[in-house]
Formats: structure tokens, C-alpha cells, sequence
């Protein structure tokens, strides 16, 4: 689904992360994990070419990032943002919808189809009693379930997520982190998401990309992944 | 985006009050005219009859003039508001409408025939405002907080203000007199035979919106995530200051600057409507603007018997403090 081949990321002359080969795989959750700086975001924005990369080349599908059209790309790949826009006046439900414009005609008419996967999203993340609320008016958990389900909405083969839990309760999280993983199975997506919170994201058994903080290259540890060693590589 | 059933009423009462508004203002003024008047200055011209004469050549332009200043200024302000991701944007306060009365400055000025005919001054007003449009998108790739941006545009403002002065020091009396009657700001200074090409244009402006309501809706969530949901953001954003600059020109070639109406109407708008639906907020800008604009002139010639307050004046006077109530608002 996504390959690096002999990639190197990083910001104007600055290498962080120099990834040899790796395949991420459809149907799969990586939980990116990483010490502050180490550029856990600057390679999700990498995987979306809103960074470009210091060398090499990331393959999505078999095709190189950069030859992909604005509207190719938007029906590929969704990005979950750590920030949420300030909007005023924003309803819950239009800013989910938002999600379908890659697929709606020139003047945004949204089809009985992109209704009915919008309605699919917001049950899925349960937030179905948000609806109708104004976006400036939620709560930052409730904030990081909506731009989910707007990603979910986008209704693409790779979803990215940066740091989607920071504000999320306990249960929240971990139900998250279980509901992403289902989803990636069951509808053969390739999820992967950057976080901060190691215990939780092991209890989700699944696949680990660490940033080893002393080499810099990112390696991929499958499922069940030891506690001890992605210590010792990520963040001794 | 939805629409509500409310939304769409209220649409519906702002859509029937601009033309309600546009008759009151055609009856308002200092001379009493008789509906028959109207319809014989319409349909029956008859050059000889000093009233069918006021109509057709007055008070129609008037009217038209105040739609087109009010509707055009406030889509204006709405597409920067959008655009920059600021409600408190707008072409006056970017400095869009300053780069106009520099332009028009300058060619009211050298003296030179061509530049000072009709023609030149729109031309002016209208490349004026688009390189000021272009000077602010450039600023605006260096500085990322909202407050910058409008200390900038204000400082254009200040800044083609100085060059302004300097031109008028320098100018002779009769040029002095005509770019002043210009910045005074009036919706009288144009003729009838002026209102095709107007009219035409801003219908074209309006167009041109409509067709920008899709990519104006995800830009509503920034730029960033609008690019992430397919928007060509490069494209967007040179459309939108293309059409900005049309009606900046425009309404400030003809009326002379005119403030805070770009910046107040939208908001306006917004606390009224309560989306960011660009299909509501587009028709209630140009419905609600081209009202607001009506009812300060058809007040400017109530008030006329006894004081005569330009245009430019009266809409700072209603539209300063409704901006500072936005900004408290905002802070709350």
C-alpha cells in the first residue's frame, strides 16, 4: 500500500528520519511512535506530499506521491490534524460532510450515497448526539472524534492521524485505538497513527513504527510488539 | 453544506427587502415625484420633463449605484474574509481599496487627458486594487496571525495615504477639486449610460462566486485542510482576488472609497444565519449589503434639508462601532 525506497525526510537541509525499504500493508494499524522532534509529523506530512522529501521516493499503490493530482490524492489519502480550525458558525454535521468534497460535483450537492456514508461515520465514532452542534462549541476530545469521522467520510485506502488520542479520556482512547484497528481490517485500509502513550498502544496489539532516536531510521516492529525494545529504540 | 428551513425564510425576506428598499429609495429625496412619473420616465421618456429627467438620470443611477456598492463591497469582504481565514478582513481594512485611491490618485493627477477620462480612472481603480490584492496575498504566505495581517493592510493604507497627500500638495487646483469630490465618496457620480458596463460586471463578479461556493466551503476549515479535500488552493486564491479587485475597482473608480461595509455586512450575515454555507452566505452578503448601503443613502437624503454627510462618513459612522462590538464579541 505504501512503500519507501532509500527515503529521507526532514525540513531544507536537516535529515530526521532515512528510511532504507518498507512496505506498509493494507488492512493494517501502525502506531508511529518516536520522542519529541524526532519528525513523527514531518513524515505523515511527507506520506501526504505537504512535505517534500529530502530523497528518494514514498510509493502509495505503486505510484510515486508526487505524480498524484490534487484530487487523486484527496481520494487516497486523509489526514486527521493535531490542530482544529477555529471556525465560527460551523455545524457538526457540515464540517463532517466536508469530507465528501473530493467526490461531489462543482457546486457541493451531496447524493443520497454521500449521505448515507456520512451517517455510516458518525455512528461508527457514536457521536451522533454532537450533530447539530456548532464545531467552536465542542470539547477537544469531542473535536478529535468529529475530524475522525471527517477523515472516515473521505473514504480513503490510507488514513493518517496525527496524535488523534492528545485529548482523549481513557476509555476514549483505548476504544479509539481498538475501533481504528477494526476499521483497517474489515474495510482493508492502512491506518497509521503517531502517539505519545506507548501502554495503551501495546495493549492494541498491532504493528509499531519506531523512530530510532540514535540512527535515525524508522523501523517497522510487527505484532506482539515487546515494551522493552521499542524503549531501547525509540527512546533510550 | 446544509440549509435550513429558517435559513432559506430569512434568505427569502432579504431577497424580497432589496427591492422593497430599492423603490423607497427611488421615492426619497428632496423633490416629491409621482408614481406616474416613474412608469412614463420608464416606458414613455419624454427628455422634456424635468422629473422624467431626474428619474432616469438621478435617481435611477443613485439606486442602482447603492446596490451595486453595498452588494459588491460586502461579497468582497466576505470571499477575503474566507480566503484569509479572518472575519476581521476585509477590502478596506487590507489596504485593497487604498491601492484604488492611489491609482486614481496618480492618473486624476498627471494631468493627462487619458488617464483622467472615465476610462482611466476605472482602469486605474480596477489594476490598483488588484495589485494591492496580490501585495496582501504576498504578505499574507509571511505571516501566519490574523491581528498581522490587518496591521499590514492598514499600514498600506497609511503608507499610499502619505503618497496621496504628496500628490495633492503638488497638484493643481482643478485636479485638487476632483480628486477630493472623488474621495469624498457619492453614489451620484454616475450616469446612466455607465450603468451597462457596471451592471455588467458586477452580475459577472456575483457569477463568478457562485461558482467559487464548493472550494469557499472547505477553505472555511483553513487552507491546509482545504488542500488535504482536493481544493487546487493556488487557482482559488487568484480567482478570489481576481473577483475581489473587480468590485473593490469598481465601486471605488465610481464612489470613492467606501469603509467598513466589506468588513460589518458579512458579519452581519454570519450572526444572522448562523452558517458558513457560501451559497446562504454569498446571496445574504449581496441581498443585505446592497440593503444596508440603500438605507444610509435614502437616511443621507432625509437628513439632506439640514446637513449633507458623504456616503464615505456615514457608513464609517454605522460601521466602526459595529466592528468594535464584533471584536468584543470575539474577545467575551
Amino acid at each position: 500500500m505504501i512503500e519507501f525506497k532509500k527515503t529521507v525526510i526532514g525540513h531544507k537541509k536537516s535529515p530526521l528520519i532515512s528510511i532504507d525499504f518498507l512496505e506498509l500493508k493494507a488492512g493494517e494499524l501502525y502506531i508511529l511512535i518516536g520522542k519529541n522532534g524526532s519528525g513523527k509529523s514531518t513524515l505523515l506530512n511527507s506520506i501526504i506530499g505537504f512535505n517534500s522529501l529530502l530523497s528518494g521516493e514514498v510509493l502509495v499503490e505503486g505510484k510515486n506521491i508526487t505524480s498524484f493530482s490534487k484530487s487523486e490524492l484527496s481520494k487516497t489519502v486523509s489526514f486527521v490534524r493535531s490542530t482544529f480550525p477555529q471556525t465560527d458558525y460551523l455545524k457538526v454535521d457540515d464540517f463532517i460532510a466536508l469530507g465528501r468534497s473530493p467526490y461531489t460535483n462543482a457546486l457541493g450537492r451531496l447524493s443520497l450515497l454521500d449521505k448515507d456514508i456520512i451517517n455510516n461515520s458518525i455512528q461508527t465514532l457514536k457521536i451522533a448526539h454532537l450533530k447539530g452542534k456548532f464545531t467552536s462549541d465542542l470539547s477537544d476530545g469531542e473535536r478529535q472524534l468529529v475530524s475522525i469521522a471527517k477523515a472516515l467520510t473521505q473514504d480513503t485506502s490510507i488514513i493518517l492521524l496525527d496524535e488523534p488520542t492528545a485529548f482523549l479520556d481513557y476509555s476514549n482512547k483505548s476504544h479509539l485505538h481498538q475501533l481504528l484497528k477494526r476499521i483497517a481490517h474489515e474495510t482493508n485500509k492502512c491506518i497509521i497513527l503517531s502517539s505519545h502513550d506507548l501502554d495503551l498502544s501495546l495493549d492494541t496489539n498491532c504493528s509499531f513504527l519506531a523512530i530510532n532516536n540514535s540512527t535515525k531510521e524508522l523501523h517497522l516492529v510487527e505484532a506482539p510488539a515487546e515494551k522493552s525494545a521499542l524503549l531501547n529504540m525509540a527512546f533510550s | 453544506m446544509s440549509l435550513t428551513k429558517k435559513q432559506l425564510y430569512f434568505l427569502i425576506i432579504a431577497g424580497i427587502l432589496l427591492p422593497v428598499l430599492c423603490v423607497v429609495h427611488l421615492f426619497s429625496g428632496q423633490i416629491s415625484i409621482e408614481f406616474q412619473d416613474f412608469s412614463n420616465s420608464l416606458f414613455h421618456y419624454n427628455n422634456q420633463d424635468t422629473n422624467q429627467i431626474i428619474v432616469r438620470e438621478l435617481r435611477i443611477p443613485r439606486m442602482l449605484m447603492a446596490v451595486i456598492a453595498g452588494g459588491g463591497l460586502s461579497l468582497a469582504g466576505l470571499l477575503m474574509q474566507t480566503l484569509f481565514n479572518n472575519p476581521l478582513a476585509g477590502p478596506f481594512v487590507l489596504g485593497i481599496n487604498s491601492g484604488s485611491s492611489l491609482f486614481v490618485a496618480f492618473s486624476i493627477m498627471t494631468g493627462i487627458p487619458f488617464l483622467s477620462s472615465d476610462f482611466g480612472i476605472i482602469s486605474s481603480a480596477l489594476i490598483g486594487a488588484f495589485s494591492f490584492g496580490v501585495l496582501i496575498m504576498f504578505f499574507s504566505l509571511f505571516v501566519r496571525s490574523h491581528v498581522s495581517l490587518l496591521l499590514i493592510g492598514l499600514m498600506l493604507g497609511s503608507f499610499t495615504g502619505a503618497i496621496v497627500f504628496i500628490l495633492q500638495a503638488a497638484s493643481s487646483s482643478e485636479e485638487l477639486k476632483s480628486f477630493t469630490m472623488w474621495a469624498m465618496g457619492s453614489l451620484q457620480n454616475t450616469e446612466l449610460s455607465q450603468l451597462p458596463i457596471i451592471s455588467s460586471l458586477f452580475i459577472l463578479g456575483i457569477i463568478g462566486s457562485i461558482l467559487l461556493i464548493k472550494p469557499l466551503n472547505t477553505l472555511t476549515i483553513g487552507e491546509e485542510e482545504a488542500k488535504l479535500l482536493g481544493t487546487n488552493y493556488k487557482t482559488i486564491r487568484l480567482v478570489i482576488i481576481v473577483i475581489t479587485a473587480l468590485f473593490t475597482g469598481l465601486v471605488t473608480a465610481f464612489c470613492g472609497p467606501i469603509a467598513f461595509v466589506g468588513l460589518a455586512v458579512p458579519n452581519l450575515v454570519r450572526i444572522i444565519f448562523k452558517t458558513q454555507n457560501h451559497f446562504v452566505l454569498i446571496f445574504a452578503s449581496v441581498f443585505i449589503g446592497g440593503a444596508f448601503i440603500l438605507i444610509c443613502d435614502i437616511l443621507i437624503q432625509i437628513l439632506e434639508s439640514s446637513i449633507h454627510i458623504p456616503i464615505n462618513a456615514f457608513t464609517s459612522l454605522v460601521g466602526a462601532p459595529f466592528v468594535v462590538l464584533i471584536v468584543l464579541k470575539r474577545l467575551a
